[in-house]
């Protein structure tokens, strides 16, 4: 730490950047000390079952995108009955994942409960989120910045994310999301509108466990705010994240009627009945 | 063909299945209350993403071979749980359990496998 003052007071002295504000961080900025951050190194997997609240779904046990299972959130009238329409989709299997065209990613909150590993990236100035299925990018900055102004947000797949560390949790705060019909939370058929507000608790609850408490609300979709919890696992010393490129070998493309084909390796579907919508 | 099928006891093995067997579409294209065993010979081993692919050549009782296509899941998660990107080669004899295609078409989704070694990948 004396080291560190003394190369700060040095840089300043110099006419270098000071350590307390990177380049990267606002004028001004007060960021946390990279030692007094929690330790989330390595490689986590999440164990969240397939639907975004494993808990809740009915039939107890029943996994996300086979027919008749859902959740339960507080949904208004308007957004039960999309999701409604949605499980009849999913019934019939006409409800294509929308990362099946291997064009976008999963997005948030949904990436909070994917397959495959994830990263977590702790640095004083921003937290990164870094999903290997996808992949998605998360970036959460916690240098004291606001949220971005009415004039200067626009709704994307990740939104816009500011945070704090309260001790050794992170807490953060989501807006600007796209969702429904660019994003979903789970094969379910469940979707939240482009007013969601997410709010997240992420914490270690023991030395290999995370977990996050994602909170949402979203007057369109929810009439009350809707908490579910997430945890993930940390893999042994030395596991690794791998490459993945979804439009490598998709051979599970979509068609116009929303039917998931499989194709063999001459690129013809091998299914018995393929839809073309015309 | 098909040597051994079995209705599996649906709701006990989706419970403890855990996670999504399939990270990147719909899989309600899978039949997950049956369970199909093949025995065949690898044509290929597509070690890629979204998913790995097994294609194995399955012989019928008339001496005619279909090829079978067995969707499995990334290389990442595959590479963590000890598999190698040539788990499975060309000309190996193995026998592999598959949720099958709803529609009766030659895929499915893999489950396990028994390899020439007498080894196993996945839950056999």
């Amino acid at each position: 730490m004396r080291a560190l003052l003394l190369a700060a007071a040095a840089a300043a002295l110099l006419g270098g950047p000071a350590l307390a504000a990177p380049a990267s961080a606002p004028p001004g900025a007060k960021l946390p000390a990279f030692a007094d951050l929690p330790d989330w190194s390595g490689v986590w997997i999440g164990d969240n079952g397939s639907g975004w609240d494993a808990p809740g779904i009915t039939p107890k046990g029943g996994i996300a995108g086979l027919p008749d299972v859902r959740e339960h959130p507080p949904l208004t009238p308007e957004w039960e009955k999309k999701y409604q329409a949605n499980i009849a989709r999913v019934a019939v299997d006409r409800y294509p994942d929308p990362v099946s065209t291997c064009g976008t990613p999963s997005g948030f909150p949904r990436l909070m409960s994917i397959p495959d590993g994830y990263e977590f990236v702790v640095r004083p100035e921003q937290v990164w989120i870094l999903t290997e299925n996808g992949p998605n990018v998360m970036r959460i900055y916690t240098d004291g910045r606001p949220h971005l102004g009415p004039d200067d947000i626009w709704a994307t797949y990740m939104g816009d994310s500011v945070g704090h560390w309260e001790g050794q949790t992170l807490v953060f705060d989501t807006i600007g999301l796209n969702g429904d019909p660019h994003t979903i939370l789970d094969r379910t058929g469940l979707t939240y509108s482009d007013k969601a507000h997410v709010s997240t608790r992420l914490r270690l609850v023991d030395k290999d466990t995370l977990q996050a408490q994602i909170t949402i609300e979203d007057p369109v979709m929810l009439t009350r705010p809707w908490t579910v919890t997430k945890r993930y696992r940390r893999q042994p010393p030395g596991a690794r994240i791998y490459d993945y490129v979804c439009s490598e070998n998709n051979r599970n493309p979509i068609t116009a009627t929303g039917q998931t084909l499989t194709l063999g390796t001459d690129g013809k579907p091998i299914d018995r009945t393929v839809e073309t919508g015309r | 063909m098909i040597r051994h099928v079995r209705a599996a006891i649906a709701a006990a093995a989706l419970a403890g299945a855990g996670g999504p067997a399939l990270a990147h579409h719909s899989f309600a294209m899978f039949d997950r209350e049956r369970e199909v065993v093949l025995t065949g010979v690898v044509k290929e081993f597509q070690w890629t993403n979204p998913h790995t692919w097994l294609q194995l050549n399955v012989a019928g009782p008339q001496g005619a071979t279909t090829e079978w296509s067995i969707e499995g899941l990334s290389t990442g998660t595959l590479s963590r749980q000890g598999w190698k990107p040539r788990s499975f080669k060309p000309g190996d004899r193995v026998t592999v359990k598959i949720y099958p295609m709803k529609d009766g078409s030659a895929g499915g989704s893999f489950i396990g496998a028994t390899l020439p070694d007498g080894s196993t990948l996945g839950k056999m």
